[in-house]
């Protein structure tokens, strides 16, 4: 993935100079021919393009987006409710992510969205501890997060 | 106990580099805007002091190897050579110089003497500050 970046890079940066105007519009043109290039030749390349795995971190900030103001209101309607009739618990989450800024990612997004806080991360990094407000089932709950966050962040990670 | 900081060490490696940034802008705005070489050197001391509340000791030595005792003698070497530089000119103590420089990438610039003087003092706080951290948590 670095390496298409890369050879991205390089393609605009010969287009400058071969049409010798060293300006930032020529060089985004530039890098968007060479992109077109890139998708042209994609089965040189190992991998996915990277251009996929760009689609896929701009769709985990739109899923992130969502789930932050559907959990808003959501805990907004437990505060302004009459009657506390909440059920909160701590489960444990089992992670198939393994490097440490999917982790970190992971948990940030589980925690910026209210009424889930992770409050440990075990040892060996396979399991999150979750507090969580309002869980009626906690393998609904565990599932809501895997499929959204996780799979989001998978596809980022792995393309 | 041990505890898993894999949250707290990841997210350093990312805000370490922003607050060292800003502290070097910081640095840099002082002649015109708030800022200056006290401030400077202080933010660059509280990066310095996250990258010790994330890892340890020995890990924050072996990335940056300066002795930073050493910083702040240099430090207070730079301040006070640039106030007696202003003696060989024939001109009183701690008498500034300062031009206008046409410089690759930047245009014209101002170089003033006062930001040697100002690199003096941000040495000497940071130098200071570390060797404070480092000689009160280091108790092996």
């Amino acid at each position: 993935m670095a390496f298409q970046i890369l050879l991205n890079f390089f393609i605009a940066v010969v287009w400058m100079f071969m049409t010798s105007s060293l300006t930032p519009s020529t060089f985004i043109v530039g890098y968007i021919i060479g992109l077109l290039l890139i998708i042209m030749t994609r089965r040189f390349f190992k991998g996915h393009l990277y251009v996929w795995r760009l689609w896929a971190a701009i769709k985990l900030t739109v899923i992130f987006l969502k789930e932050l103001v559907l959990s808003n209101i959501s805990v907004l309607m437990l505060v302004i409710k009459p009657k506390l009739s909440i059920q909160p618990m701590i489960f444990a989450l089992p992670t198939e992510l393994e490097q440490d800024w999917e982790i970190t990612l992971l948990s940030s997004l589980i925690t910026l969205t209210p009424g889930t806080i992770v409050i440990y991360v075990s040892d060996d990094q396979r399991t999150l501890y979750i507090h969580a407000i309002d869980v009626n089932d906690v393998d609904e709950a565990i599932d809501s997060i895997k499929n959204t966050f996780e799979k989001a962040i998978m596809e980022v990670s792995r393309g | 106990m041990k505890t898993n900081d894999v949250i707290l060490q990841t997210t350093t490696k990312v805000v370490f580099f922003i607050i060292f940034l800003f502290s070097i802008h910081i640095f840099f705005a002082g002649h015109y805007t708030p800022g200056g070489g006290f401030v400077g050197g202080l933010l660059t001391t509280g990066a310095i002091v996250l990258l010790l509340l994330a890892f340890d000791l020995k890990t924050v030595q072996l990335a940056l190897p300066f002795n930073f005792t050493v910083v702040t003698a240099i430090g207070l070497l730079l301040a006070l050579g640039t106030a007696a530089g202003a003696i060989v000119f024939d001109v009183p103590f701690f008498t500034h110089a300062f031009d206008y420089f046409e410089l690759p990438l930047f245009g014209k610039t101002s170089l003033h003497t006062a930001m040697l003087f100002d690199s003096g003092v941000y040495l000497v706080v940071v130098g200071s500050a570390i060797t404070i951290i480092q000689s009160i948590g280091g108790d092996d």
